[in-house]
């Protein structure tokens, strides 16, 4: 493992909550364990409803398995992530499987009156982050830092979550006045909240990227289940949920996510 | 609304050539202009270099090359729609060489800052319903997007901090108003404003968004 590698996995802990993720520590055989990004929470079930999930931030996931957790398929809401691991051994070659755009989410009662991204530059507004590590989190500081508005905009993050899921709960209990998620986040919830859009030349590229565990005892079982994610009917599936179609795939070659491809 | 990217028959697509790549050779090609524009920004480059450029200007140049990206995608619509009379078919012609100088200077500003343009493949545009079926519908919705232009640099004029690129944006500027000068012409629209209004950064993004996605 090359020292690049190491700090890579070292930093990913660092960001990482160590606790437990719920992952099934039982069998290595079937149904196999899935960690997966929290923005798949309803549609990998859809796709697969037999195999076990584990869904949380994309860096603390990432971190257990760097501890050795019982995962056989890992897949991130980034390409980033999932690169840092096949450098350091821990996963075989990612594959990109589909993409997603960030909005900004405010609740249905919006009482600080957001309009737009802009509006969260507003004195006494409070505003929900995931935190930097977590992908939905680097994706909103490169949306803030994209649009000139970083510092005025941080200046009012009130909490930082450690995966998009708990950045929607927030907002949807109105517990803060805003903050970012997916869009297909955002579907899940959408008598509760409402959805402004993230100007399109501000929107970051949203690229979710998936491996099979070099550890994992079934390897057999999990390159089954990244095959079943990528085939036609798993990418139909995806779009149901509001996934978007990876740009100009090639039939029968999925994109290859490499170190330089983050 | 409908979306460039789906098969409804009101206008052909694009060339799907038209690349982040090809933009800027199509631009390279343009002739004196950019050469000139592309001199200013030679100037910036060096000091960009030295000095890098404020997170506010980066995100002007941003929103300029979507705009720009945006005009281009109208303007070759619009010709391949066939609905446009010689003389407008001729200002969409000049109009769209001209968007396509425009993203040149407009990208360069992001390559000198060692950041990647948008293509335009990266954005998906939208068009109210019947844009492309008549003439007169082109020339309103041109008429629509060249406000938003003049008005989007000239804010920039005021908004950007750093000189060289406040030339640019008010070049390309002057350029945006030529073009809606002829369409409020053949529009039979006789009004001249003595100072047309400059929009905000946030202003011009949100009339920005209802065109892309």
């Amino acid at each position: 493992m090359s020292k690049r590698s190491l700090a890579l996995i070292a930093a990913l802990l660092l960001g990482a909550s160590l606790g437990s993720g719920g992952a099934s520590a039982g069998s290595t055989l079937q149904p196999i364990t899935v960690f997966a990004a929290a923005s798949l929470t309803d549609v990998f079930p859809a796709i697969d409803r037999h195999e076990t999930y584990s869904f949380g931030g994309s860096n603390t996931l990432a971190a257990q398995i760097a501890q050795g957790a019982p995962a056989d398929v890992f897949a991130a809401a980034n390409t980033a992530i999932p690169a840092a691991l096949y450098a350091a051994g821990l996963v075989e070659k990612p594959v990109a499987f589909t993409r997603n755009t960030l909005v900004l989410v405010v609740p249905r009662s919006n009482p600080a009156g957001i309009h737009s991204v802009y509006d969260l530059e507003n004195p006494g507004v409070t505003v929900d982050v995931a935190a930097p590590q977590v992908p939905v989190g680097a994706y909103t500081l490169q949306v803030l830092k994209q649009m000139g508005i970083e510092q005025q905009v941080l200046a009012n993050v009130a909490s930082e979550e450690t995966d998009v899921r708990s950045v929607l709960a927030k907002v949807q209990l109105g517990q803060a006045d805003a903050g970012f998620v997916y869009a297909t986040d955002a579907k899940t919830v959408a008598g509760d909240v409402t959805v402004l859009k993230v100007p399109a030349w501000a929107q970051p590229k949203v690229t979710y990227a998936m491996a099979v565990v070099t550890r994992s005892r079934n390897q057999a079982a999990a390159k089954a289940f990244v095959a079943k994610v990528l085939s036609k009917a798993g990418q139909r599936v995806l779009a149901r949920y509001g996934f978007l179609p990876l740009p100009q795939p090639v039939p029968g070659k999925p994109a290859m996510v490499g170190a330089a491809d983050t | 609304m409908w979306r460039s990217s789906t098969r409804r028959a009101e206008a052909p697509p694009i060339s799907p050539s038209l690349t982040r790549a090809t933009l800027l050779s199509r631009a390279a090609k343009g002739g004196a202009a950019i050469a000139v524009a592309g001199s200013a920004l030679g100037r910036l480059v060096g000091t960009a270099a030295a000095d890098p450029l404020p997170d506010g200007d980066l995100a002007y140049a941003r929103l300029l090359v979507t705009t720009e990206l945006l005009a281009i995608d109208f303007y070759s619509r619009a010709l391949a729609a066939g609905r446009a009379g010689p003389r407008l078919a001729k200002h969409l012609r000049l109009a769209r060489g001209n968007e396509l100088e425009h993203y040149q200077s407009v990208a360069q500003i992001l390559t000198g800052a060692g950041q990647t343009p948008a293509g335009a493949s990266d954005i998906t545009y939208l068009y109210p319903r019947g844009t492309f079926a008549k003439e007169g519908a082109i020339a309103a919705f041109a008429l629509t997007l060249e406000n938003l232009m003049v008005g989007a640099y000239l804010g920039a004029v005021d908004g950007i901090q750093t000189p060289p690129l406040k030339v640019v944006a008010a070049r390309i500027g002057a350029s945006e108003a030529q073009h809606l000068a002829y369409l409020a012409t053949i529009k039979g629209l006789a009004s001249f404003e003595a100072f047309p209004n400059p929009l905000t950064i946030q202003q011009a993004s949100n009339a920005l968004d209802a065109y892309t996605a």
